[in-house]
Formats: C-alpha cells, sequence, structure tokens
C-alpha cells in the first residue's frame, strides 16, 4: 500500500498542486475582498463619510500615483508638505490614516472597485426568511392515506349491505329493521362486545401514554423563538460577519452569565456601520436610542433596551458557563444550537434536568493539559483502565450539589 | 303631604308586566344557556351542577394554560462598567465605623450591590475577623425605616430648601452671638475632625460635645489624671502571661473586641505542640463573654469592685515597696492575696483591665498596672485608642445648658441621646428650647423626631469617610452603592452649610489625603492605593517613658467614701448582638441568641438561682425593678454564675423609634444609669419587685443547660495536657466481638482494597479549635448573610422553629456528677434532674459551635424517601431542596440536630418582614444560593457556593486550589480563627495537620456516623485548687 502511495503521489505532484491552489486563491482576490478586509472599517465605497471620507469618485480628486504614496504611507506625505494631503488631515481632526501594507496592484485592484461601485439599492424591509419556514411539516401523505382508506372502508361496507340485501332477497329471509343513530351503535356494540373492549383498553392506553408526555412537557419551552425588541440577526452577525461569540457574550469564559452585550459594545461597530442590509438604519437606530448618539455625540439619555430572555434555567438550578466554555472547552453551539444561522435566536436545546445529565455522562472532561486534573487523572486512570472515558459523571458530575445550592 | 316619586310610567299604572317584574328580584337574563351552547328551546335546560361543571373545566384549562413560562426580560448596562462583570463578585475596601464599633472590612459586591461584609486581612487589627454587629451592617443598608429624603418638622422637603433655610437660622445665630452644639459619638475620622473644625471657623460659637451611649469617660479621666492624657490606651494582651479583667467584657464588647478577642486567642492555642498558655482571672458580678472564657473568675457584687482594687492595689505595692494606701476588702482577701502573687511572679507579662466608669478605679488600676510593668509590655498609651472618647460631664452640661435657654443650635450626629441618655427626659425637654435642631440620623429616630430637621446621613456603604482607629493607624471607607435615597453624608451638610470651597466630601476628604502623600509616590497615587488597600499606617508613635502622676491615696479614700450600694444592686450591661441598640432595627443581630442566656429578641433582669429561690420567683416571671424613681418592668432570668444580690439588664433594647423589627422589643434599662463623680455609672442600688403580670415567655434557642454526663465538649487542664496531650480526650471503643475498637474502625461498606471511602478529588471538612472559641456568635450572623438564612421571630423561635445553620450550644458544667450521684444519695431518676442543673456557685461555661456535621456514614440521608439528601465524592452532604417533600424524617435521624425545616415562605409571607419580605431587604440575598420555600429541609451546605466558585477558579487557572483560598463564611469571620476548613486530601493542609493533633475528636463518636466536622479539647489553665478556692 505504501509503494502504491508512493508511485501516484510525488513531489513533483504535490508541488503542482500547491501552485494551482495558491494562484486561485490569489486569483480570487478581487477588490471587494481587499476593500472589505482593509478598507471598510473606516471607509465607504460610496459617498458618506465613515471616520475617513467616502471614496467615491476619489480618482477624479487625486491620481492614481498620489492615492497610492498616501494609502502605503500618509504620514510621510503630510510631512512632507503636500498641500491636498495637509488639507485632509486638517479635516480629519488631525487624525493620520494608518499605513496600508499592500502593492501597488492590489491598492488598484481596490480603487477599481471603488470606481465600479454602485451603492445598493435599498430593498424595502422583509421579514427574515427563517421566520417563514415551518419547523415541523404537516403530514399529508398519512392524512391522505387515511382518508382513502376510509373511503374505501365506507364504499366496501356499502356493497357488502347491498351484496347481502340482495342474498336475502333471493332466499327470501325478510329483511331486518333498519336501526338508526344510537340505536344502530348500541346494537353493533352489544354484537362486537370483545372488539370494543379492545378498541376501548388501546384508547385508554394511547391516551396515558400521551397525557403523560403532555405532561412531562410542560414549562419546557424548546424552540421558544421570542421576538426581540431590535430584529437583531445572529445570522448576519455571527454567521456572514464571522464575529466571535465571545465577542459581545464576553462573560462566557469569566462569569456564570455569558451576558447580553451592553449597547457600547454594540457601537464599536455600529459608530461606523450605520445601515444594515436588511433593515436600512431603521434596526440601528434603535441602538443610537438607547446609547443616546445623535450621530456625532453621545447625549448622555441612555435607555436600556429590554431583550427576552430566550435562555431560561430555573432558580433553583446553578449553571455556571465558564466552567463549560473554559474549561470543559465546550462549544457554543452544543446547548445553543446553530446560532450563526438563526436570523431569530431560538432555545434549540430541551434544557431539561435529563438533558444535562445525558452530556454529563457522555462528555468527556477536558483533562489534558489542567493542572487542577492531572492527578485525578491518574487516579482514575488506575480506577478505571486507561482506555475507559473519564466522563463528567466519573468526577462527580452527576451529584445533587453540583448545581442544587 | 308626603311626595312620591315613581320609578317612571309603568309604575304609576301599575301594569302586568312591571307587577310581574318588580317581585323578580334578577331581571336581567342571565345568559347560561347561550354561553354554554345549549338551544333555549332543548328540553335539558341546563342545572346549578353543570355550571359548576363548566366552571370547574374553565379553571382546569385557565391553570393548564398558566403553565406557560412567563416572559423574562434582561436588561444589559447601557454601557457597562470595565471592572464589573455580572456574575461575578467584586471586593472593595472599606470601614465600618459608626462610632461604637470599628472594623477594616472588604465589601462584596455583586451587580453593584453590597451583599457581604468579609475581614480586610492587610489591617492589623482585625484581619482575623469581624464582629457579629459589623456582620449585619450589611442588612442595616437595606433597612425599609431608613429615611428616604430631608424632613422638616415632618414633612419631606428638598435638600436645597434644607439647606436654604437651616444657613438661613445659622447665619441669623451667627450675628446674634447665640450657641451651636455639635453632640457626635466619638469621632475618629481625621477629615471628619477637619469638617468640624471648618464649620466652627464659620461659626465661631461652635462646640463639638462627644457623647457615647456606653461611656469610658472614667478611663479616660483617670489617664489624664495619671498620666496627663486624655486618651484611651491600646492593648497587646498577646503578650500578657496573666490577664486580670475587672467587670470588663473585653473580648466581647469594650473598646476594640475583635482585636482583644484575636490577641486573647493568639496565645491560647495549643497548635503544633505548644504547651503554654495565658492565664485569665475575671472579677465580675454578671456573667460575661469575657468571663465565662477565663480560667477562674469571682463573682462580686458591682459596687465591691472599688475596694477589691484598692484591696490587690495595697498587695502588689506591698510587693513593690511602694505605700500602700487606705481601705481594702476583707471578704475576698484570700483570693486577692494569691491573685496578687501570680500577678507579681508575672511582673512584665501581667495586665489588669478594668471596665468600670468610675475615675477613682481606674487611677488605682493605672498604679497597678504602673507597678507590673504593664506600660511597658502590654499597655500603649501613645499608639493609642480613638474610639472611645466621650465626656460625660460636658454631656451634662450641654443638658444643662439647653434647658437654661443657652443654646441656640443643636446638630446631632450619630447618637441618640433621646434614648440613651440617662437624663432623657430633661434632654428632651432641653431640645425643645433650642431654636435650630438638626439630626443627621440614619432615620426618623427617637432623637430625630425631636428636631425640627432631619438631613439623613447615607450608610457608611454608601459613604467616603476615614478612620484613626488607633493613634498612627488609619483605614479608609469608600461607597459600594449608588445612594438608595435622597440622603447626604453629614460631612456634606456640615461644608454645605459652613459655605465651604469644596463641597463634595469625596473631592474634600481626596484633597485632604493627598496633601498627605509621602514623598515616595505622587499624591494621586497614593489616594489611590490607600483606597484600593483601604488600610494605611503612619507614624506610628515611638514609646515615651512612662510618668504615673495619679494620685492613689485620693481614689482610695474616694472609694472608700462610696456608699456601699443596697441588698440588691442592678447592674446595665452591653450584649453582643443589640450592643448600645444603634442597630436594634437589624432582624440578625435581634434573632442572634445572646451567647450566655441563649435568649433572643428580648432583654430580661438575670437573677441567680439562689435569690430565685429566696424571692421563689421563676424564669418569666414579670418583675418590676426601681432604681431610685425609675423602674422597669421585666421578665426574669435565671442565670448562673451572676453575683449574688446582684441582679443585671442589657441596655439597647425598648427601641421606640428603631423601625418595625426593632421597636418595642424588651426594655429600654438606659434611665437607671446614674451620673456619680462626674461619670456615668452602669450600676445602682435598686429594688426588687414581683408583679402580678402573667408569665412572660422568652425566646431561647436552648432551654438545656449542661451536658448531662456525656463527653460533648471534651475538656482537661493545662498541666494534664502538659504530662498527657490525649488528656481529657481518651479514644472511644466499644465492644465488638474482636474485642474493644474505635467506632471508625468498624465499617460494613470498607472493603479489604477500599478502606473507607472513595474521595479521590477533594475531601472537604471543618476543624473547631474549642479553646479558641469564644462564643461571641460573629459566625451565627455571617452565616445568615452568606446563606440567605431567613430570619422567622420571636413567635417561632418560641416554637423551635430557629433558621440558623450554625448554632453555638453552650454548656455549665454540674455540681452532680454520674460518680457523685452515690454519695448525694440520688436515684437514677433524681440524678438526671440534679445533673441538668448548673453550678449553684461558679458554674465553668462551655461554647461549642454545631453545624451539619456532613457525616460520612449520615444518618439523615437513610431515611430520606425522595434522596433528596445524599453525600458527594468530596465528603458533604448534599441536600436538593426542590426534590424535597418535606417528610422531616431527616431532622429525625439526625443525632446533631442542625437541620431546619421551612415551616412557612418566610420571603413571601407578610408576617415575617425580616430579611427577604421587603423589596429593599431583597437586595441582600446572595444570588449564589437559592432561597428555599416552604416546606422543605435545609442546612449548613460547608458554603458549597464558595467551594464550587474556589474550585472553578483553580481549573481556570490551571491548578490545584491552594490551601486557604477557599473558606466558608463561619471560618472566614471567626475572630479567633476557632474553625478551620479545608481538605483532608491535601496531607500538608492546615486542617490535615490539625486533624492529627491529640485533642482531636469527633462529637458523638461512639455512633460512628464518621464527620467531617472535628473538635479539639478545651484547655483550661488552672489548677484544681485555685477553681474551690
Amino acid at each position: 500500500m505504501k509503494l502504491l502511495l508512493k508511485n501516484h503521489l510525488n513531489l513533483r505532484t504535490v508541488l503542482l498542486w500547491v501552485l494551482v491552489l495558491t494562484g486561485s486563491i490569489a486569483y480570487g482576490q478581487n477588490g471587494e475582498a481587499l476593500f472589505n478586509a482593509n478598507c471598510k472599517a473606516c471607509h465607504s465605497p460610496g459617498a458618506d463619510k465613515v471616520v475617513g471620507p467616502g471614496l467615491k469618485d476619489v480618482e477624479k480628486r487625486k491620481d492614481r500615483a498620489w492615492l497610492t504614496k498616501w494609502i502605503k504611507n500618509s504620514s510621510a506625505l503630510i510631512k512632507s508638505g503636500d498641500a491636498y494631503a495637509v488639507k485632509i488631515y486638517e479635516e480629519y481632526n488631525k487624525t493620520a490614516m494608518p499605513a496600508q501594507n499592500l502593492s501597488d496592484a492590489e491598492i488598484g485592484q481596490i480603487l477599481d472597485y471603488c470606481k465600479d461601485f454602485k451603492p445598493p439599492v435599498a430593498k424595502a424591509p422583509t421579514a427574515p426568511t427563517g421566520d417563514e419556514k415551518k419547523d415541523e411539516s404537516f403530514p399529508w401523505f398519512l392524512c391522505i392515506g387515511v382518508f382513502v382508506l376510509i373511503v374505501l372502508a365506507a364504499a366496501l361496507n356499502r356493497v357488502q349491505k347491498g351484496l347481502r340485501k340482495v342474498m336475502r332477497d333471493k332466499q327470501g329471509i325478510p329483511q331486518p329493521v333498519e336501526l338508526k343513530g344510537v340505536d344502530a351503535a348500541w346494537s353493533w356494540a352489544k354484537g362486537n362486545k370483545k372488539l370494543l373492549a379492545i378498541c376501548l383498553l388501546v384508547l385508554a392506553v394511547w391516551g396515558s401514554v400521551s397525557g403523560w408526555y403532555a405532561l412531562s412537557k410542560i414549562g419546557i419551552t424548546q424552540g421558544y423563538k421570542p421576538e426581540q425588541p431590535i430584529k437583531f440577526s445572529h445570522k448576519l452577525h455571527a454567521g456572514d460577519n464571522g464575529i466571535q461569540c465571545l465577542y459581545c457574550h464576553s462573560g462566557a469564559e469569566k462569569s456564570k452569565h455569558a451576558n447580553i452585550p451592553s449597547v457600547n459594545v454594540c457601537m464599536n461597530c455600529h459608530k461606523y456601520v450605520k445601515e444594515g442590509p436588511v433593515y436600512g438604519k431603521e434596526e440601528i437606530s434603535k441602538i443610537y436610542a438607547a446609547v443616546g448618539w445623535d450621530g456625532s455625540a453621545y447625549t448622555g439619555e441612555q435607555k436600556p433596551v429590554q431583550w427576552v430572555r430566550v435562555h431560561n434555567l430555573p432558580d433553583l438550578a446553578y449553571f455556571n458557563h465558564s466552567q463549560h466554555v473554559k474549561v470543559g472547552k465546550i462549544e457554543c453551539q452544543k446547548c445553543h444550537g446553530d446560532v450563526e444561522k438563526m436570523d431569530v435566536v431560538k432555545q434549540d436545546q430541551p434544557l431539561t434536568m435529563g438533558w444535562c445529565i445525558e452530556c454529563h455522562r457522555t462528555t468527556e472532561v477536558k483533562m489534558e493539559g489542567n493542572g487542577y486534573y492531572t492527578q485525578l487523572h491518574e487516579t482514575l486512570k488506575k480506577q478505571y483502565g486507561e482506555s475507559s472515558k473519564l466522563t463528567v459523571d466519573k468526577i462527580g458530575g452527576l451529584e445533587c450539589a453540583r448545581c442544587h445550592y | 303631604m308626603e311626595k312620591k316619586y315613581w320609578k317612571g310610567i309603568e309604575e304609576l299604572n301599575q301594569t302586568p308586566e312591571f307587577l310581574k317584574q318588580r317581585n323578580n328580584e334578577f331581571q336581567e337574563h342571565l345568559p347560561i344557556e347561550e354561553a354554554l351552547g345549549i338551544k333555549a328551546s332543548s328540553p335539558t335546560e341546563s342545572t346549578r351542577r353543570d355550571f359548576l361543571k363548566f366552571l370547574g373545566f374553565g379553571v382546569a384549562a385557565a391553570s393548564l394554560a398558566a403553565c406557560e413560562t412567563p416572559i423574562r426580560k434582561s436588561l444589559p448596562y447601557v454601557v457597562k462598567p470595565e471592572d464589573i462583570m455580572p456574575g461575578v463578585p467584586n471586593y472593595y475596601a472599606s470601614t465600618f465605623n459608626d462610632g461604637h464599633d470599628y472594623a477594616s472590612v472588604l465589601v462584596k459586591t455583586r451587580e453593584g450591590r453590597p451583599i457581604k461584609i468579609e475581614p480586610n486581612d492587610l489591617s492589623t487589627l482585625n484581619s482575623t475577623g469581624t464582629s457579629a454587629r459589623v456582620q449585619a451592617s450589611v442588612l442595616s443598608l437595606y433597612d425599609n425605616n431608613r429615611a428616604k429624603n430631608p424632613v422638616a418638622n415632618g414633612n419631606s422637603i428638598s435638600w436645597s430648601t434644607l439647606d436654604k433655610e437651616v444657613k438661613a437660622k445659622l447665619a441669623e445665630i451667627n450675628a446674634n452671638n447665640g450657641n451651636i452644639r455639635i453632640v457626635t459619638a466619638s469621632i475618629n475620622s481625621p477629615s471628619t475632625l477637619k469638617v468640624l473644625a471648618d464649620f466652627k471657623a464659620a461659626y465661631p460659637t461652635t462646640e463639638v460635645v462627644t457623647y457615647d451611649a456606653i461611656s469610658f469617660n472614667g478611663i479616660l479621666k483617670a489617664n489624664e489624671l495619671s498620666f496627663g492624657k486624655r486618651v484611651m490606651p491600646s492593648y497587646n494582651i498577646d503578650k500578657a502571661k496573666v490577664i486580670v479583667g475587672i467587670g470588663c467584657d473585653f473580648i466581647g464588647n469594650w473598646i476594640a473586641p475583635v482585636t482583644l478577642a484575636a490577641q486573647y486567642a493568639k496565645n491560647r492555642k495549643l497548635k503544633g505542640g505548644n504547651k503554654s498558655m495565658s492565664r485569665h482571672i475575671q472579677i465580675e458580678s454578671t456573667l460575661t463573654l469575657t468571663g465565662s472564657n477565663a480560667d477562674d473568675r469571682i463573682r462580686v457584687k458591682p459596687s465591691e469592685q472599688g475596694s477589691i482594687v484598692v484591696s490587690l492595689y495595697n498587695k502588689v505595692a506591698s510587693k513593690a515597696g511602694a505605700s500602700t494606701v487606705t481601705g481594702g476588702n476583707a471578704t475576698y482577701d484570700a483570693m486577692l492575696t494569691k491573685l496578687a502573687d501570680e500577678l507579681w511572679a508575672n511582673k512584665g507579662n501581667a495586665v489588669l483591665m478594668c471596665g468600670s466608669n468610675s475615675v477613682a478605679e481606674q487611677t488605682l488600676v493605672n498604679g497597678i498596672n504602673v507597678l507590673l510593668g504593664a506600660y511597658d509590655a502590654i499597655i500603649d498609651l501613645d499608639k493609642h485608642c480613638n474610639l472611645k472618647k466621650s465626656n460625660d460631664e460636658a454631656f451634662a452640661k450641654l443638658v444643662t445648658d439647653m434647658n437654661g435657654g443657652n443654646v441656640a443650635a443643636l446638630i446631632v450626629y450619630n447618637c441618640n441621646p433621646a434614648y440613651t441618655a440617662p437624663n432623657a427626659k430633661e434632654f428632651i425637654e432641653g431640645i425643645k428650647k433650642v431654636s435650630l435642631s438638626v439630626s443627621f440620623a440614619e432615620k426618623q429616630d427617637e432623637t430625630a423626631a425631636l428636631c425640627k430637621y432631619l438631613a439623613p446621613d447615607c450608610h457608611y456603604l454608601e459613604s467616603w469617610n476615614d478612620a484613626e482607629p488607633f493613634n498612627g493607624v488609619y483605614s479608609f471607607c469608600q461607597p459600594t452603592i449608588q445612594k438608595l435615597y435622597k440622603t447626604r453624608q453629614a460631612q456634606e451638610s456640615l461644608l454645605a452649610w459652613s459655605g465651604a470651597p469644596i463641597a463634595s466630601f469625596h473631592d474634600y476628604i481626596a484633597t485632604y489625603w493627598q496633601g498627605l502623600a509621602p514623598a515616595t509616590s505622587t499624591p494621586n497615587q497614593f489616594w489611590t492605593q490607600i483606597i484600593q488597600t483601604g488600610v494605611y499606617e503612619s507614624g506610628i508613635p515611638t514609646k515615651t517613658t512612662i510618668n504615673f502622676v495619679g494620685s492613689v491615696a485620693d481614689a482610695a479614700s474616694k472609694i472608700a467614701t462610696q456608699k456601699s450600694a443596697g441588698e440588691i444592686e442592678v447592674l446595665l450591661y452591653e450584649k453582643t448582638g443589640i450592643g448600645n441598640g444603634n442597630q436594634a432595627n437589624n432582624p440578625w443581630l435581634q434573632e442572634l441568641p445572646d451567647p450566655i442566656s441563649k435568649v433572643c429578641w428580648d432583654n430580661y433582669v438575670c437573677i441567680s438561682p439562689k435569690m430565685a429561690a429566696t424571692k421563689s420567683l421563676a424564669q418569666g416571671n414579670v418583675v418590676k425593678v426601681s432604681v431610685g424613681s425609675q423602674s422597669l418592668t421585666l421578665p426574669v432570668y435565671v442565670q448562673p454564675g451572676i453575683a449574688e444580690g446582684t441582679i443585671a439588664i442589657a441596655l439597647g433594647y425598648g427601641r421606640q423609634k428603631a423601625g418595625d423589627a426593632g421597636n418595642n422589643v424588651g426594655k429600654n434599662a438606659y434611665p437607671l444609669i446614674s451620673f456619680v463623680d462626674g461619670s456615668m455609672q452602669y450600676y445602682a442600688a435598686g429594688k426588687l419587685d414581683k408583679t402580678t403580670e402573667d408569665n412572660y415567655v422568652l425566646a431561647a434557642t436552648q432551654t438545656h443547660h449542661t451536658m448531662m454526663g456525656r463527653a460533648i465538649v471534651k475538656e482537661t487542664t493545662l498541666a494534664e495536657y502538659a504530662k498527657n496531650p490525649k488528656a481529657g480526650n481518651p479514644d472511644v471503643l466499644i465492644e465488638t466481638p474482636e474485642g474493644k475498637q474505635r467506632p471508625k474502625d468498624i465499617d460494613i461498606w470498607a472493603t479489604t482494597t477500599q478502606p473507607g471511602f472513595d474521595r479521590p478529588n477533594h475531601s472537604w471538612g471543618l476543624g473547631i479549635d474549642l479553646n479558641a472559641c469564644i462564643g461571641c456568635g460573629a459566625c451565627v450572623v455571617a452565616c445568615n448573610a452568606e446563606n440567605n438564612v431567613a430570619v422567622v421571630g420571636k413567635d417561632e423561635v418560641n416554637r423551635a422553629r430557629e433558621m440558623h445553620w450554625i448554632r453555638i450550644d453552650r454548656y455549665y458544667s454540674s455540681d452532680t456528677t454520674k460518680e457523685n450521684a452515690a454519695s448525694k444519695n440520688l436515684g437514677a431518676l433524681s440524678m438526671y434532674g440534679e445533673m441538668e442543673k448548673p453550678s449553684v456557685e461558679n458554674p465553668k461555661v462551655f461554647f461549642q459551635p454545631v453545624m451539619c456535621q456532613h457525616c460520612n456514614h449520615a444518618p439523615c440521608e437513610t431515611v430520606c424517601p425522595v434522596v433528596a439528601t445524599t453525600h458527594s465524592s468530596d465528603g458533604l452532604n448534599m441536600m436538593a431542596y426542590n426534590r424535597c417533600v418535606g417528610t422531616r424524617y431527616c431532622a429525625n435521624n439526625c443525632p446533631y440536630k442542625v437541620r431546619r425545616f421551612n415551616w412557612f415562605n418566610y420571603a413571601e409571607n407578610a408576617k415575617f418582614p425580616y430579611t427577604q419580605y421587603h423589596q429593599s431587604e431583597r437586595m441582600v440575598l446572595n444570588p449564589d444560593v437559592t432561597v428555599r420555600s416552604r416546606g422543605v429541609m435545609e442546612k449548613c451546605s460547608m458554603c458549597i457556593q464558595r467551594i464550587q466558585s474556589g474550585k472553578l477558579t483553580a481549573k481556570k487557572e490551571s491548578r490545584r486550589p491552594v490551601d486557604g483560598e477557599i473558606n466558608t463564611a463561619c471560618a472566614q469571620t471567626c475572630p479567633t480563627n476557632a474553625i478551620t476548613f479545608g481538605d483532608f486530601t491535601d496531607k500538608d493542609s492546615q486542617i490535615s495537620v490539625m486533624f492529627k493533633e491529640d485533642r482531636t475528636y469527633w462529637l458523638l463518636e461512639e455512633i460512628n456516623v464518621q464527620p467531617s466536622v472535628f473538635y479539639q479539647t478545651k484547655v483550661w489553665n488552672h489548677d484544681n485548687k485555685t477553681e474551690k478556692a
């Protein structure tokens, strides 16, 4: 087998592939991507000011050579006493643009992108598509099947009845009196006591089982998806823009609470990002209202955002995020689902005690590299055997007072 | 003719329809049928039963629908302060300094709310712990009865109006040269003193009168006469080998109880093979906390103290070759000779502390201490104590001046003379004659209610302040919460009224301290550093030579002329919980059982068992105590160990305007204080008469007195211990087929490969050194605060339903033992009857803190039908409240009686308006601990929330927890470090080392429940001869 592999994968082919791949990556880096990576934080490709000036028609203001100089090292240009450079510097509160480590070609691509940029036509606000998706599809097939069966049974019954009638007529037996309504059912029941008893029994069992399940679901809010005061989309922020969960939920590694970010965290970006792709300025303006930002300064008038809690544990259960995130190294998605794909966050997991325990029974403790566990790890390896999985329950993770005190 | 009105034309016409309807009370048709979907024509008309059926269904449906979880909102900060992380506590250094007690503390805050007070371990004064009153002070912050805005003549006003009116009035008084008086409790804050000086500069007729409810005028004046310094000395009793207390409760209530208790315990600990400890002899009238810890105790009447001091002086003086004085005491001569011998033998290592407020007695005590060389080694007049500065004569003059119309303005700060002054009546009369009266009280207390203006001060947890409790030792106070109400610091008010350029006290105090920055740091750095650490020491004076100039002869002759008080002497004392009564509205303190009597929510008349017999009085009988023209009716408490002919009543009770919890609890004994020889005297001759009032039930948490011959608290003497470290603590052995064995070695679960339990990770436990426990009760309050323990009120305590997770059992020694019962001709039953009676003469007192013992063979766990209480692999007995169904089998089966049942939903029941009912008080709750509901058991969890959080911190930092890093609330707050918490699996931990000592034993070892909590034998430093003397 090894020999075979060697024959096929020689060094040359590997090198060739590497070249092809990197080449395609370089080719794929267009102006937009470069702009988003390097410029977007401070500039808009359109006309409006963010931190620095908008880059619409920038090449009409200055030529590409000057711009390349400026982008590579604006301070030097200012120092050299270039009149336009000094003017820009003065205009933007004497904040120099940081030097960018870009090649001439890359700068060219960015400028091309700015030249061709057309502001998107403002879309009418639409509800996120995620809302419209039905979580559970209605069992149409089953219904149609049952309906067909009922129709079939009724037809057969009718045929049977007709045939009987014909037979009686032929044999000259008088037709029995037709009973109607309740009387008919009663007489049928008298004739089919055993069948009725079995049916009733089945019904009773089904009733109690489904009743039991219904009762056990009381208070479980899996799938809870409340409307929030700001139509914040995790899909956009965590998914499309790839912002780390911990950037906003900074408590998850430090505290029992992951913490909903305070509005000043939103302002880190939204001081500059003034328009969203779906709702335009409407939702972002709610952040400004909460933090008291009038577009250029803080007014001091603050109004906290009243978010609706999605994940609620009862007071009797103590849950600590940092234990799970920092020590247990559990992914956020394990309990919260694929939040980065949700426009509106919903409760993904049942959050019941059984669910907690199930996980504690199957999840291995991250003992490697943690000084707290070193000695315990040795002890437990002896106790349970080298190859055994050291799950949370083996270090007391099912004991009542780990969560209830 | 009488007018007649018709309802309408129908009535006038008397139509048949009208007549029919007139007799039908409910004329309107009730659409029941329609509502139920039944056709009106249907023959089955709905009946009342149908209606109820539908109603029942409706209710059931509605309640099922109500199972929906309510919508919960989450409001994050708009701008989160950088140093606050919701869910993680922040600690700030601060200082408790209420003019009575002092402690340098750390305040634990969660989400901006102070929830717990902890000792500041950087302090040189109270790094070991805090007192019960300091622990409880966090609840006073959330007191529902605090003043919520400024008040003028009973009406709420704004600060600006108050300032305008007070300033105008002060200006007018100033223009007319009227006298302005500020009456205040002792102030040791340098910047507050500066504020007062600034105020005096603006209003030159101002004079500050220092008045403390419990006065130390006698000792201050005696020091002025003896050494030329009107100061309270500081003591270093950890350096003393012999400590003699005369009527002085120095570890319970005196100048700085926590500091002194820590010093006291320091050289009474027998750690690591140490076989020496100090000897403590107490001469006192009632049984104090200090007296109950003494190795030897001599009971005397309060009036005999003077002559005893004279005798002792003469005996020591004759040894020292100094001249003696006239007078003395013949009754206790033999004992005093022995005592003098012992003191002289330990010259340089012996100290006398006297609690009397008599100048003459304190002068003689100074004389004795000088002869014993105590000033060089133990007593320090240079690093003197600033906590007590009251001047009784100045206060008496103030009241006279007020009544004489010579005071134009009175400003009351941090004191409550209308309640605490012995001459409260004159004070109240006098205040009416003052044209401007302002109180800085935190609430409308007895004095504030009489003042025209209330300018409410902030609670110390909302304030900036500094303190200089001892000369050169500083401590700082910073706010740990936004002001809850519209209050303002008194200093800020004074600054505003004196027109100071700096109106904010923060700026004032910061400027003051920045100006004192040492050369090594910038002013700002220095200020930040002292606020962060909370303590600073500088310029502690070097000792100057003592030059005793007091006249002992004069003092002795003054004592000789003292009238011998009557047959019955009434002694007024201070309780460890309530103190002088300024925190009387604090339910934690009210429900803290008195260390000695174990009674809470009341004061009472303590009488000796002998007096009870001769006057045929029983506990709960209501008596009338008269001193001069003053009298009080109070129930009797029979207190062993109190001197014959003495009765004792606690101060600090009977508040009228303390608040909902403190009003009308007990009776006010302050009016019984007499004013003798320029000082308040806390005893007087009195009368005791039985009344016909119904018996009064005192709420006591412990009603039995002795150990009934069982070795619950094991004891020995130092001499025995030196010979054999296991003295008093022989192994408990029980019979087995293999011969006698220790119960711990018999284990049906143990196998050859697995002896005992599997404790792979931790094995938590507590060790309690009974030689260090002084019984003060600080741990009880600390536990209440940490674990959201409910206060249940007097009624429920009477039903033995108090909820405390830790209690301190107090036992007296008994004269009858199983051994001497035969010689006393006692039968089996009468023997046990006699054994329950404490020693008549002078019982020894034992204190034993008892919390859940976290038994490894727990009897409670096996009887729980729903497995709500189980054992953890860390050695803890766990309690899952939401699993508990309240059968109470566990409590029945607990040999230590430490389980508590929630008889009510204390958090939502208006009958318990103490610590959880009002919104404001709920702010004190620890968010990491569940508030228990009705019908479930609870008990000590060994502060599992602290254990879990300590483990988590260690895990996050990839290390094992360091010994001492995790601590329980009780162990952390104990002033004497009597409680040690730790991990038995860590062989080098303090608790593992302690466990191996020979004094270690388990409570009720013979029942073999294998507790995780162990105790250590109490060792007395006395020989049996002294005991008999």
